[in-house]
């Protein structure tokens, strides 16, 4: 409130900066990600032909009326809405798990840190072959699991697995990506907070809970909202495993498979928009209800 | 060393998990890079041995010295990643301050409609944007790489949520100091984020670098192609060329990791950050 | 009906063109004052690349084309992979290359897109057209017109392990499918006794671009004349049905993510199967990568006593927008002429679509490519119409799950088919 008060003369300078320090945003974002976006709604009200003679032809909502129908829409939103609820819990407390104990003062965090880190450097080609390697039903994976006892799968050619396949792979190499945004973010609460707790005789669980956690909020907001973008938006590993076409028995078809065999296949763009923009606004419903949880620390 | 002595069954374990996801992570990149130094009769023979049986420096060669333009592709690399990061560091971390602190009219609009641009897969927006470049003229060049990814949606999220949990007193005081808005973000605010940039510019970095998508379709002659490009022909349609496929990707994966290496330091609690007056 | 209507999509877009347009003007202005050169013509070529050899040829050929040409030169942009996506949106942006690989399997999408120039105008007599195997060139036509010359063709035939087949007692390779079924069991070894197979008799590959042509074995058809799946039928799916049963009951066959491979020459190399259906393109890869590898090459078993195989061809295409025509026709004319396709198809990788060509490097009496150029007569090239890629997709989808035992080839063929066909009739 004071703050308010005291601010009030600079509201305009306020604004203006503010506009200032958006300028290059704003100006790049709206030409080379807005625009495109318009042009992409404008294409989901029309039937589209764009190569060879152009042609728009005003459908209206029929576009997304089109899904309804569309029996391998619901299949694929519920492959990506169980991949979602799986992937994007466990990479987000894997990565905080791993950034809170590499933060610690312990041996070697250095080296740990950076072997980590290894897995979102590996190039995606080089992923495919280690894990067909590893995932081959005479491979290491299953190796591993006959030795201590556990039932082997068939982890590629089953239907009933290949999902979780591409859910291993994929937490194996996005945690690391989450757990440097959480190193970050661990080294901005100020230590004062900490010493003040161990004062008051905190112990080292209760600093955890009280502090540490509170304090990462926003940026477990972030997290976690981009594991919502990344997941539902999953697409390089399922192409990569089905060489883009979604099988066994629709079993890796993911939302936006069927956007990129709509798009650029058949280039059947309108239709391929309309299915962007109900994707995205189920990345939009999600992400608003998740920030009623977590609170993306407004301006207040 | 503020924390007392734990129990030693306790560090053991702890020591075991954190070398048991080690070597997870590690296992599959010594293997490629071991595979790597293997002809490629031995990388598709089936067997896993970690050291190569048939140690050949000959995929390596393939790529440094029988494609011309191997130099050229990594100039370009580092060109277009090395100018798109520090664009990126400035731009983004000026948007996201703004959306943090700044009290200006349409803060809330712009925060929710950059989540919402977040949200459209990019595969619907491939095709115009291609259509945009062409018209400005920029297909196959340089600006065509740069420009449209100077500024990046998801870090003036993540510079926003960075900043809204920074202490304000600092600036307050820095203000009534006489700074400027831009002189508190430069000289205050900046120098505080070390470690949210380090992490930046670790991920922006990494995304040009590996980036394959744009270029793909954007770059036409071999002299403006970048490493991943140049280096993705060694997989057929048919027939994949591992042994190259390993050591290219040796050799884009290591200045990537170096880069973070080197960032890594930031994100590692320093002394004049944690002792300032907070 | 309302065409080109007018959104804010569009005034935007077209305020960036706007825009745009200043800043070329500008940089035209700059560069006309650089550009008096002396009268050559650029002519842009787009292809993949399908392994380092065979992109050192191509520039050899390009080179030689300069310098019989001194008036041409090529550009030459090699697409990196997502070959038709790029070429899609290039086609687009009008960006595309003046010259242009086309995959067989591709070719009705865009002749029916008349995005192509039709080259009928350009052949003269000593091109001789003729000269060209039928179907393959029958394959780059679109109502009467010429659209694409193809540059070469693969076809499929049997590799066999010839330490194998000696080793089971078997002197030849297998003629008929039955045959194949029968060797493939005595082939199928698990030598230390531990339960799992550590060889199968055959490698198969359940996707339709491999196995069209037993669609067509026992009377079956792959599309209607409209271009819809009309695959699931009783008579469509025999052939198909002797692979399922030789996977699930025999046993005596394998996939190549149940070895741990990623392709059929690798499953083969690696010596996890006795036997496969491949491409001639695997032949430089097995005896340069494994030399050890003793193998021979058949023609593919009979299925119901006809002779099948597939054909792959890949054409070169002029795109409608090229600047400079007539060079364009220069440089295919060069690359698919007799001179140009012998250079090209000599380093074996793929056989030559010209038949004076095929005489000429004697590939009928070669002993491991005979059985390929056999089948180039009989095979059926891999198209199928404009929907093709499409129906494709739900093909392979649905057939898997067949093979892993969920559902019976019939239902999982009639629903990818109703699948195809419902799609195909969403997008008119």
């Amino acid at each position: 409130m004071i703050r308010k008060i005291q601010s009030q003369p600079g509201d305009l300078g306020e604004a203006v900066s503010g506009y200032g320090f958006m300028a290059p945003a704003i100006l790049v974002l709206g030409l080379f990600v807005l625009v495109p976006i318009f042009y992409a709604v404008f294409l989901s009200l029309h039937k589209v032909q764009l190569l060879g003679g152009v042609e728009f032809r005003f459908i209206g909502l029929r576009n997304f009326g089109r899904m309804l129908g569309d029996e391998r829409i619901w299949i694929a939103l519920k492959n990506t809405a169980e991949y979602v609820a799986i992937v994007v819990p466990v990479q987000t407390i894997l990565a905080l798990i791993l950034a809170i104990v590499l933060n610690t003062q312990i041996q070697g965090r250095n080296w740990f840190r950076i072997i980590y880190f290894l897995p979102t450097v590996t190039s995606s080609a080089v992923l495919t072959l280690i894990f067909i390697w590893l995932y081959n039903t005479n491979g290491l994976l299953n190796d591993f699991l006959a030795f201590v006892g556990l039932p082997t799968y068939n982890w590629l050619g089953d239907p009933n697995v290949a999902l979780k396949a591409i859910m291993l792979m994929n937490i194996w190499s996005t945690a690391p990506l989450f757990m440097v945004i959480y190193l970050a973010a661990l080294q901005d609460i100020p230590k004062s907070i900490y010493e003040a707790a161990a004062i008051d005789g905190a112990n080292g669980w209760q600093r955890l809970v009280h502090i540490t956690i509170p304090s990462l909020k926003p940026v477990t907001f972030f997290v976690i909202t981009m594991g919502i973008i990344g997941t539902f938006q999953l697409f390089d590993q399922s192409y990569i495993f089905s060489e883009g076409k979604g099988g066994p028995n629709n079993a890796t078809l993911t939302v936006v498979l069927l956007i990129y065999q709509y798009a650029f296949k058949t280039l059947d763009m309108g239709y391929a928009a309309a299915l962007a923009f109900m994707l995205a606004a189920i990345i939009i419903a999600i992400t608003l209800i998740q920030r009623r949880f977590f609170g993306d620390g407004r301006l207040n | 060393m503020s924390q007392p002595r734990r129990f030693l069954g306790l560090d053991i374990c702890l020591y075991g998990l954190l070398i048991l996801y080690a070597l997870i992570t590690l296992i599959p990149f010594l293997w490629s890079f071991s595979a790597s130094f293997k002809p490629l009769s031995e990388i598709v023979s089936g067997e896993s041995n970690f050291l190569p049986r048939n140690f050949t420096l000959n995929n390596y060669r393939q790529i440094f010295i029988e494609e011309p333009f191997f130099g050229r592709w990594f100039f370009n690399s580092v060109l277009i990643a090395v100018s798109v990061t520090a664009f990126n560091l400035l731009f983004n971390s000026m948007a996201g301050y703004a959306l943090a602190r700044l009290r200006f009219p349409g803060n809330h609009f712009w925060f929710l409609l950059i989540l919402a641009v977040l949200a459209v897969p990019s595969q619907v927006t491939l095709i115009p944007s291609f259509l945009i470049l062409k018209a400005f003229g920029w297909l196959n060049s340089y600006q065509g790489m740069i420009v449209p990814s100077v500024v990046n949606a998801t870090f003036i999220f993540m510079m926003r949520q960075f900043f809204v949990n920074f202490p304000r007193e600092l600036e307050e005081a820095a203000q009534l100091d006489g700074l400027s808005r831009f002189g508190v973000f430069w000289r205050i605010v900046l120098p505080l984020a070390k470690p949210a940039l380090a992490a930046q510019a670790v991920f922006v970095f990494m995304g040009s670098w590996n980036n394959f998508l744009t270029p793909l379709l954007i770059l036409f002659d071999q002299e403006m192609f970048t490493l991943p490009l140049g280096l993705n022909t060694f997989k057929g349609q048919y027939i994949s060329y591992w042994n190259y496929i390993m050591a290219a990707s040796m050799v884009f994966t290591l200045p990537a990791l170096g880069i973070y290496a080197f960032f890594n330091r930031y994100l590692i609690q320093s002394v004049t950050f944690t002792g300032g007056k907070r | 009906m309302k065409r080109r209507s007018f959104s804010l999509a569009t005034l935007s877009l077209a305020t960036a063109t706007l825009l745009a347009s200043c800043v070329r003007g500008l940089r035209h202005i700059w560069n006309s004052e650089r550009r008096n050169q002396p009268q050559t013509v650029t002519v842009s070529l787009s292809g993949w690349q399908a392994n380092p050899n065979e992109q050192a040829l191509l520039a050899q050929l390009l080179q030689d084309f300069e310098s019989q040409h001194p008036a041409i030169k090529v550009r030459y942009e090699t697409i990196a992979d997502q070959y038709m996506d790029v070429i899609k949106t290039r086609l687009i942006g009008d960006a595309a290359p003046d010259v242009f690989y086309l995959d067989v399997f591709q070719a009705p999408f865009l002749m029916n897109k008349k995005v192509l120039e039709p080259l009928d105008a350009y052949i003269t007599q000593d091109f001789d057209l003729a000269d060209f195997e039928p179907p393959l060139l029958n394959a780059f036509q679109d109502r009467g017109q010429i659209y694409g010359l193809p540059k070469d063709v693969s076809t499929l035939a049997l590799f066999y392990n010839k330490k194998a087949f000696a080793e089971a007692g078997l002197s030849r390779p297998p003629q008929t499918w039955q045959e194949l079924r029968e060797f493939s069991k005595k082939l199928t070894l698990d030598r230390n006794g531990d339960g799992k197979v550590d060889q199968y008799g055959f490698g198969v590959i359940p996707e339709l671009a491999r196995q069209a042509f037993m669609i067509k074995a026992f009377g079956g058809r792959l599309v209607d004349p409209n271009g819809y799946a009309a695959f699931a039928t009783e008579q469509g799916l025999q052939g198909l049905q002797g692979l399922l049963d030789q996977y699930r009951q025999d046993r005596s066959s394998a996939q190549k993510t149940d070895v741990g491979t990623h392709s059929g020459s690798e499953m083969f190399a690696q010596e996890k199967v006795a036997m496969v259906i491949e491409g001639n393109w695997a032949i430089p890869y097995l005896t340069e990568t494994f030399p050890a590898l003793e193998f021979g090459t058949a023609e593919v078993p009979t299925v119901n006593d006809q002779p099948g195989t597939m054909a792959f061809s890949v054409a070169y295409v002029m795109n409608q927008q090229a600047k400079h025509k007539a060079a364009a026709w220069q440089l295919i004319a060069y690359l698919t002429g007799k001179e140009g396709m012998k250079r090209w198809t000599r380093g074996g990788s793929a056989l030559p679509s010209r038949r004076s060509v095929a005489a000429e490097l004697g590939y009928d009496q070669d002993p491991l490519r005979s059985a390929f150029s056999a089948g180039v007569d009989y095979a059926t090239p891999w198209q199928a119409g404009e929907y093709l890629p499409l129906i494709m997709d739900n093909f392979d989808n649905q057939l898997l799950s067949a093979f892993l035992g969920e559902q019976t080839l019939l239902t999982a063929l009639q629903q990818a088919q109703a699948t195809a066909n419902r799609e195909i009739a969403a997008t008119q």
